[in-house]
């Protein structure tokens, strides 16, 4: 992250500021119960919260999972990937 | 073909390991998977089934030079973690006892990992070579599809008993 120096225009820090996000889409195979089983493994949610998570991929076709610094969603698509989820990352602009 | 009862399955033991339950061709089905799998990870060519179970990570399409950073870090070892856990779920499988009219396996935690995952990577192949939805299908028995189909049905209720015990 650049370090700052002067003071930036507003706008300016906002955009580099904001994460990465992780979304995991709506795939016909993956069963609803291991869905919620690989967010509570990987990435320590409630029950409750990976329930709610999958059934947002279920009925609006994706989520966002998770967020951070570039380097942290990749690592978190490639779990997603070894545990057969269908996940993309992007930068929101 | 004899199935299991599902409430049989899969049995938790005292010292944290699970036990399976399998009937003679149900032993047999498992056994075909592992080779099965391995040649599918070996072929380089794309098609839907690979990118299936290698998919791109970066949804912006231009993003070429990450995704390729991307493909070049992780690749390797999530090809790796994948064959790995055909060593290891064939492993299980050897040692698979017969107890009473079933064959019996305990599995270790990871072992357990090694079994989700090799389910889990078998329906994605079939499911995505049969193109399944999410509503389920009759075919007629003469169906090419058939026979794949009622096998990723099967695998289908064997992982999510498994699943069940975890949760």
């Amino acid at each position: 992250m650049p370090v700052e120096v002067q003071e930036p225009a507003v706008e300016e820090l906002t955009v580099t500021d904001k994460p990465w996000i992780v979304i995991v889409w709506n795939d016909p195979v993956n069963l609803m119960s291991y869905v919620v089983y690989v967010f509570q493994k990987l990435f320590g949610y409630s029950r409750k919260k990976a329930t709610k998570l999958m059934r947002q991929v279920h009925e609006e076709g994706k989520a966002i999972v998770s967020d951070g610094p570039v380097e942290k969603c990749e690592a978190d698509v490639a779990r997603l990937h070894a545990h057969g989820l269908w996940a993309t990352m992007e930068h929101p602009s | 073909m004899p199935l299991m009862p599902r409430w049989k399955r899969f049995r938790p033991e005292r010292d944290g390991t699970l036990t399976v339950s399998l009937a003679e061709e149900e032993l047999g089905l498992l056994r075909a998977l592992p080779d099965q799998l391995r040649e599918v990870f070996d072929e380089h060519e794309d098609d839907p089934v690979r990118a299936r179970l290698f998919p791109r990570a970066y949804l912006d399409p231009t993003a070429e030079t990450e995704e390729a950073e991307w493909q070049a870090l992780v690749g390797p070892s999530l090809l790796r973690e994948r064959l790995d856990a055909l060593e290891l779920i064939s492993a299980t499988l050897g040692r698979a006892e017969l107890v009473g009219d079933w064959w019996q396996i305990h599995l270790t935690p990871d072992e357990v990992q090694a079994w989700l995952g090799v389910l889990n990577d078998t329906r994605l192949v079939l499911g995505t070579r049969l193109g399944v939805t999410e509503e389920e299908r009759v075919l007629d028995p003469a169906d090419p599809d058939a026979g794949p189909y009622a096998l990723y049905q099967w695998l289908t209720w064997v992982q999510g008993d498994l699943i069940e015990e975890l949760l």
